[in-house]
């Protein structure tokens, strides 16, 4: 017979709030011995303005920063040239979520640094809902992903796991028991072995949403960070302990997010394409500290 | 000469009075100096995914037919965006409209109308209606207002709300948390009871969820087409919820707070997380009593 989990497996296990994070995926999974994932944040106070607009300087600081820290070399330069050759063909993921895209900013640098270290222009694209009937994506041998960090009204939250629902012809696939099984999409053919870089921007999170479709400028705060790494279960799992921290401190007490991001620890329990314990995450945070909640 | 007369009414009566409305033609086509800008689109099935991406489930869960997108323009200001989803019944429209009811103002426009921050909702009938701008200001959100108004006077007859609605004791809870559904994937987004459909949810039974005033507990209210029905959903419940209830249907669980389930007629009624067992009795009995 099945098992069954209900509310109490969690009340027994870990208290109300976290009813959330697991729920759907086997609750006592045994650790492995696995090497911690890398993840950067860094902030910096000047990297949106009042409306929310990116300073592009700034970004490219940003990057260029956390590019010699995640991969402990001298310069960026030499960071990217570990992870993309001249002779890559690359897809950059981005999102066109009306309301909280992936800034024109972000792309554009993202850009620039795989033009500089010798991608050809016909070998890089930028797209979202297109990257199935994009000739780059198609045949791409490097992905990036790129895109905004925000409350999700059926996967809970929506980072770099979601970001590639894209890549799958059927998306209304993995829609079943809130996006569960989103982490399946980073073993598809067209993805598998082929991401670079993941780059979680939490420069104006959404922490809270109210319905089906609405964006609100209430639960949008500036957090001005960004969050880098090669593992897109690990940065998902730090941007969600970001994102409770806000709502704890916004609604004064630890409301779930509904519905129950438990694609994310199904993402290394279930499809084993990165760590989503805290516990097993090398989280390195650079640059402004204040209001950080992590 | 009786098919003669049927005939000539069936001439002279309007063809409209026989054919459906179509949803494009509840819209304005213009407000206040604001225009359409584009012609109506129309998603049907999952056709909404491209509009609204996996949000478009919640939709999907309440029988959604199809979705009428408008924007309007106007110059120098904010663009008005208008979305209609026909849900095929009253019940389903009424269903979905509760998903995100209780956040704004109430406005009476439509059934159940409301605004919040630019985004004014209502449902009636079949149709659940949104109308939005991203930005207020004191023109634009008239005109949100008016252009919901128009549309609901487009809209010839109200919905009837589902029964079970008229069962809760309206003194004793928080009218703005009601949550009506018939799936279990919309009462866990709610309140997550269990991984599998222990309670027997599917589209012919009536759920309800809604926080009490006295002590903030919940009450999960299921009505089923038969006694069949109820009393299985009933041990499905004790079983997997409660086991160690010793089939009393009342349990203290991990987080020191106490749950009851009872059944009545073709009625499941839960109290979740009540403060004491006494409460949760009380409570169970208030609820019970209106259906005698």
């Amino acid at each position: 017979m099945t098992h069954i989990i209900t509310r109490r497996d969690f009340l027994r296990k870990t208290g109300a709030a976290t009813i959330i994070a697991a729920a759907g995926v086997p609750l006592f999974a045994q650790e492995g011995a696995q090497k911690k994932s890398k993840v950067i944040l860094i902030r910096h106070q000047n990297i949106v303005d009042k409306d929310g607009r990116v300073d592009q300087k700034v970004f490219e600081q940003m990057l260029d920063e956390v590019m010699v820290k995640l991969f402990d070399s001298k310069t960026h330069e030499a960071a990217w040239k570990q992870i993309i050759k001249p002779t890559d063909i690359v897809g950059i993921k981005s999102n066109k979520w009306k309301y909280l895209p992936t800034p024109a900013e972000v792309e554009n640098t993202l850009k620039a640094r795989l033009r500089s270290v010798g991608v050809q222009e016909e070998n890089i694209s930028i797209d979202d809902q297109g990257v199935l009937r994009n000739p780059v994506f198609l045949k791409a041998t490097a992905l990036i992903n790129a895109r905004p960090m925000r409350a999700h009204h059926w996967a809970g939250v929506s980072g770099c796991l979601k970001n590639y629902i894209m890549f799958t012809p059927e998306p209304s696939d993995l829609h079943p028991d809130s996006c569960v099984d989103l982490g399946s999409l980073y073993n598809l053919p067209i993805v598998k072995g082929k991401t670079r870089l993941n780059v979680l921007l939490m420069l104006t999170p959404q922490f809270n949403c109210l319905g089906p479709h609405h964006f609100d400028k209430e639960f949008v705060w500036q957090y001005k960070g960004l969050l880098v790494g090669t593992d897109p279960v690990a940065l998902d799992s730090v941007g969600l302990k970001i994102i409770e921290a806000k709502r704890r401190q916004y609604f004064k007490e630890d409301l779930p997010i509904r519905p129950s991001p438990k694609h994310i620890a199904a993402a290394e329990q279930k499809h084993g394409v990165g760590v989503a314990d805290m516990k097993k995450i090398e989280l390195i945070k650079l640059g402004w500290n204040e209001g950080v909640l992590i | 000469m009786y098919q003669i007369i049927v005939f000539f009414i069936l001439i002279i009566l309007p063809n409209r009075m026989f054919s459906q409305i179509k949803t494009s033609e509840l819209l304005p086509e213009n407000m206040n100096g604001w225009e359409m800008s584009d012609t109506a689109r129309l998603y049907s099935g999952e056709e909404i995914f491209d509009y609204m991406d996996g949000a478009g489930e919640i939709y999907r869960t309440y029988n959604f037919q199809n979705l009428t997108v408008q924007r309007y323009a106007c110059p120098s200001q904010e663009e008005i965006l208008v979305e209609i989803f026909d849900m095929g019944s009253a019940r389903n429209a009424y269903g979905v409209s509760t998903y995100m009811h209780g956040r704004g103002t109430g406005v009476s426009i439509g059934q159940n109308g409301e605004y919040k921050l630019g985004l004014l909702t209502f449902w009636k009938d079949k149709y659940f209606v949104c109308v939005q701008i991203e930005k207020e200001n004191t023109e634009a959100s008239r005109t949100v207002f008016d252009i919901g108004k128009s549309i609901s006077n487009a809209i010839p007859s109200k919905g009837a709300i589902p029964e079970i609605i008229g069962l809760l004791p309206k003194n004793k809870i928080e009218e703005k948390s009601i949550r009506y559904f018939f799936r279990y994937e919309i009462l866990n987004i709610h309140y997550f009871v269990a991984d599998k459909n222990i309670l027997n949810l599917n589209d012919s039974t009536d759920g309800v969820l809604v926080k009490l005033k006295n002590d903030k507990s919940t009450i999960l209210f299921i009505g089923y087409p038969d006694k069949e029905q109820t009393d299985s959903a009933y041990d499905s419940f004790i079983a997997h919820y409660m086991p160690d209830s010793k089939g009393k249907g009342i349990v203290e669980t991990e987080n020191k707070k106490w749950t009851a389930c009872v059944k009545e007629q073709n009625y499941l009624l839960i109290n979740f997380d009540s403060p004491t067992k006494e409460q949760a009795v009380i409570t169970i009995d208030t609820f019970k009593r209106r259906l005698q």
